[in-house]
């Protein structure tokens, strides 16, 4: 079979093809597939009015994001001042994106309607059967089982994810900040402003922004490997052969892992407190005399998060190598031993090596995940101990995410957010991008088929 | 030698059994506890604490020690002189409760000797000596080199310390839920009152714990999270795995793209979108937005269906079986472990999300779901009356999803490992 382009569509197609670009589902009605040709035609015409009626409009507003600031207006028939209500930036921008996602599913819909009608025009130019409502259909659990599979995900993708994605990335080239709230004042376009803001050296921002960036970077490094030696230490230590009760032993670890890691972390950052238990029990057992600032000292507080984080970590760990462990080939090691090797040679020849290569993935997932690693430190410190030196409310242990999150929720510093968020993205994907290149788990995608 | 006693022993380390029981022997008579400006040593000590006005659990305790350090001394020269695995095994339990008792000294002398007025000043653990420091790495050295000896895998030990760090903050966690006594601040470990009050009080008290509510909304999100996603996660997947077409590697980019920013970076923006449908701040609404990103976490069930060999669905297609057959007589059978974890994961998610239904429900309380409600009864204006009931709250919703997972764990680790068997 040919295949069918949109450009060669035209070229090559009859009359009724070459008519349907701008009667959409034409085609498919002229040979026979009625329903299919009549939904072309209705998405078409709905576009079309909703375009006239209002879509133009949020273009144009997109690109203004308002004109009419809120403000005092003199009422003469009364007499007083009243408020006149100015436009709206937010809801302009998100009305504006909304549209475009529209526009473009309407463009997608344009090309396969044109792909939908060649096709149906080549069965029947050659005389093959043209397949009507219910062949169709039939086709949607068969061969194109994939569209009715997807099509709901792909349509909540799109609304809840895609397209408030887009909003937020414009958000980061406005200046919607604190000063800039609608509906009471507008925000407009400023380009790459907020960016330069935050990285250039001589503001309140970027004096925040450049130590917060260097502790997410320490953090999510020392916090993946840290877990991830310490869990397949212990994988391999409950694996190893002397040793009896695995079950019971792997259970114990894994309960906090069961445990919602919101109840555990709130759990063990209570019992941090000054007030809380451990500091009662260590004054009490005489190891100090005086409450330790686990949470409340920036340097402890990372000590500790760290130290709560492997708590976490560790079994997460275990759980997914002792699958791992479980899996490489007895042989392996039954010819290591022969040779005469140790436990710490087999561990560097045929366990690690075999273990990273199947994990990498698996690896940077959680390096990336803990860059974001929100709940650990929301939870325990929620990002404090705050400090003077950092921009409005953002504190010693804040990552780039909580640091986002306190902006949007606490600072209405949209923009910022926005920016912060598109940061954390380049930064996520260029680690993901080099390793995934490099590993071969990925490449390998069908070798076990 | 005779070689039938020592078969199943690795005699090689008996030499080091002996050498560190004979130093933890030495260490008795080495500076034991500072008191006042000079040094005692552990045998000095002994008849001061004999005397004392001590609880006798206390004074068998430091009698036991240099008791079970001769103890040893002489079970090391016998084993070292006639090795038999009898002996070691004997020589690793007395090994083993000379450690912990040298271990339980470090925690109780500061109540044990206060009490008592043994020294003339207030104890510290910085006053320990050297000796006793000794005396506790002795025993270590002594109960792993004895475990070598009798061929018993000394990781028990590591184990064993490693669970006490692990279980210590769900032993207080569950020890606070029953405390008679309320208060976040008490001095104390080990509670003086056990009820059943906290429990009773989270359902009776509706002023101002809504429990009972928070617990059902989280069961009604969590219900549907769970047939939702499954459903959605699962169909994802088998499009990607199991069928070919064009822009497949394309979607699977977009949403690897989509997926490293920050989730909730786009939540503001959700959150408007929802206000303008009309469900903003309802269970709803949370529902829809999780099952709508459900595809998102395709991966590990599209890995598994990876591994089920594709000859399989080429027989059954070329038998006439359509491809939603080979989803249902085929995919569906043969992933069990996966599907289980998936319905797992996607059913306990909800009950351990705090980030997400707070941005959605804002401040309307009576749609909390249970994380919500226990965070906001840990606030420092709430901490101080509600601990222990807070405490019963996270034992409540903890303990059917530890229950869940622990018996389910297999499915975990058979479904991360692939429909066939390497």
């Amino acid at each position: 079979m040919k295949k069918i382009t949109f450009i060669k569509a035209f070229r090559e197609g009859d009359i009724f093809s070459k008519i349907s670009y701008l009667i959409w589902g034409l085609s498919n009605m002229v040979r026979g597939q009625i329903v299919k040709g009549l939904a072309f035609l209705a998405i078409e015409i709905t576009y079309i009015i909703f375009m006239i009626t209002s879509g133009v409009n949020h273009i144009e507003n997109l690109l203004t994001l308002g004109t009419q600031e809120q403000g005092m207006v003199f009422n003469e028939e009364i007499g007083i001042y009243e408020i006149a209500q100015g436009d709206n930036s937010m809801l302009f921008l998100l009305y504006g994106v909304a549209t475009i996602v529209y526009s473009l599913v309407v463009i997608a819909v344009w090309i396969i309607s044109v792909g939908s009608g060649e096709r149906a025009r080549i069965a029947k130019e050659n005389g093959h059967h043209v397949p009507g409502f219910v062949d169709e259909c039939k086709a949607l659990l068969d061969k194109k089982i994939y569209r009715t599979f997807l099509a709901i995900p792909f349509v909540g993708i799109l609304v809840f994810t895609i397209t408030p994605l887009i909003y937020m990335i414009l958000m980061a080239f406005t200046n919607y900040d604190a000063n800039h709230q609608p509906p009471g004042n507008l925000f407009k376009w400023v380009g790459l402003e907020t960016f330069r803001q935050i990285l250039s050296a001589n503001n309140n921002i970027s004096a925040t922004f450049w130590p917060v960036l260097g502790w997410t970077l320490v953090w999510g490094v020392i916090a993946t490997f840290s877990c991830y030696f310490l869990g397949m230490f212990l994988a391999i230590l409950i694996n190893s052969d002397g040793i009896r009760g695995k079950k019971i032993w792997r259970t114990i670890f894994m309960l906090t892992m069961a445990i919602p890691a919101f109840v555990s972390l709130l759990v063990v950052s209570t019992m941090l407190g000054s007030n809380g238990i451990i500091n009662v029990l260590l004054q009490k057992w005489g190891f100090t005399t005086q409450a330790l600032p686990f949470l409340t000292n920036g340097t402890w507080a990372k000590v500790t998060i760290i130290i709560v984080n492997l708590w976490i970590g560790i079994p997460a760990t275990m759980l997914m190598v002792t699958g791992i462990l479980m899996n490489i080939p007895k042989e392996l090691y039954e010819s290591a031993k022969i040779d005469g090797a140790g436990p710490v040679k087999t561990f560097t020849k045929i366990t690690f090596p075999y273990m990273l290569f199947i994990t990498t993935p698996y690896l940077i997932t959680n390096l990336i995940g803990n860059f974001n690693n929100f709940g650990v430190i929301y939870f325990m410190t929620g990002g404090g101990p705050s400090t003077l030196d950092y921009y409005k409310g953002a504190g010693k242990t804040d990552l780039l995410v909580t640091w986002l999150y306190k902006l949007t929720k606490d600072n209405n510093d949209f923009n910022y957010a926005a920016a912060l968020g598109i940061i954390i993205f380049v930064l996520s994907a260029t680690i993901s991008l080099i390793t995934y290149s490099r590993s071969k788990a990925i490449k390998d995608e069908e070798g076990f088929q | 030698m005779n070689t039938n006693h020592t078969i199943g022993m690795n005699i090689g380390y008996r030499k080091g059994t002996l050498v560190s029981g004979l130093l933890f022997f030495v260490a008795l008579f080495l500076p034991f506890i500072k008191d006042g400006d000079h040094n005692r040593n552990m045998v000095g000590l002994l008849p001061k604490l004999l005397t004392a006005d001590m609880r006798v659990t206390g004074k068998i305790l430091y009698l036991a020690i240099p008791v079970l350090a001769l103890v040893l001394l002489g079970v090391g020269i016998a084993l070292f002189m006639r090795p038999s695995r009898k002996m070691a095994i004997c020589y690793s339990i007395v090994a083993a409760l000379e450690t912990a008792l040298t271990v339980f000294t470090l925690f109780s002398s500061k109540s044990l000797l206060d009490k008592a007025h043994v020294l003339e000043h207030k104890f510290m653990v910085s006053h320990f000596g050297f000796g006793f420091w000794i005396m506790l790495v002795c025993g270590f050295v002594t109960l792993f080199c004895a475990m070598r000896t009798a061929k018993v895998h000394p990781g028990y030990i590591l184990l064993t310390i490693l669970s006490v760090i692990w279980l210590f903050p769900i032993t207080w966690i569950i020890l606070t839920a029953f405390r008679a006594e309320s208060g976040y601040y008490v001095g104390y470990f080990f509670p003086k009152g056990l009820t059943f009050n906290n429990f009773v009080q989270l359902f009776s008290d509706t002023s101002l714990i809504h429990f009972g509510k928070w617990w059902t909304n989280t069961l009604l999100v969590a219900t549907c999270n769970c047939i939702l996603t499954s459903l959605i996660v699962l169909m994802t997947a088998f499009s990607l795995s199991k069928t070919r077409f064009g822009g497949r590697m394309m979607l699977m980019k977009i949403m690897l793209i989509i997926g490293m920013f920050p989730g909730f970076m786009s939540m503001v923006a959700v959150y408007n979108i929802l206000k303008g449908i009309g469900i903003a701040q309802t269970l709803g609404a949370l529902i829809l937005v999780n099952a709508a990103g459900a595809a998102m976490g395709y991966y590990i069930v599209k890995g598994f269906f990876d591994t089920i060999p594709k000859s399989l669905d080429e027989a059954a297609l070329l038998d006439g079986a359509t491809k939603w057959q080979v989803f249902t007589k085929i995919t569906i059978p043969m992933s069990k472990p996966v599907i289980i974890y998936t319905v797992l994961t996607s059913f306990i998610g909800p009950w351990g999300d705090y980030i997400f239904p707070s941005m959605m429900l804002g401040d309307n309380q009576s749609q909390y779901t249970v994380a919500l409600g226990l965070n906001w009864l840990t606030d420092f204006r709430r901490i101080d009356a509600y601990y222990t009931q807070f405490a019963a709250g996270a034992l409540l919703i903890s303990l059917p999803i530890v229950i869940l997972f622990v018996a389910l764990q297999r499915f975990y680790v058979e479904g991360m490992s692939g429909a066939v068997k390497g």
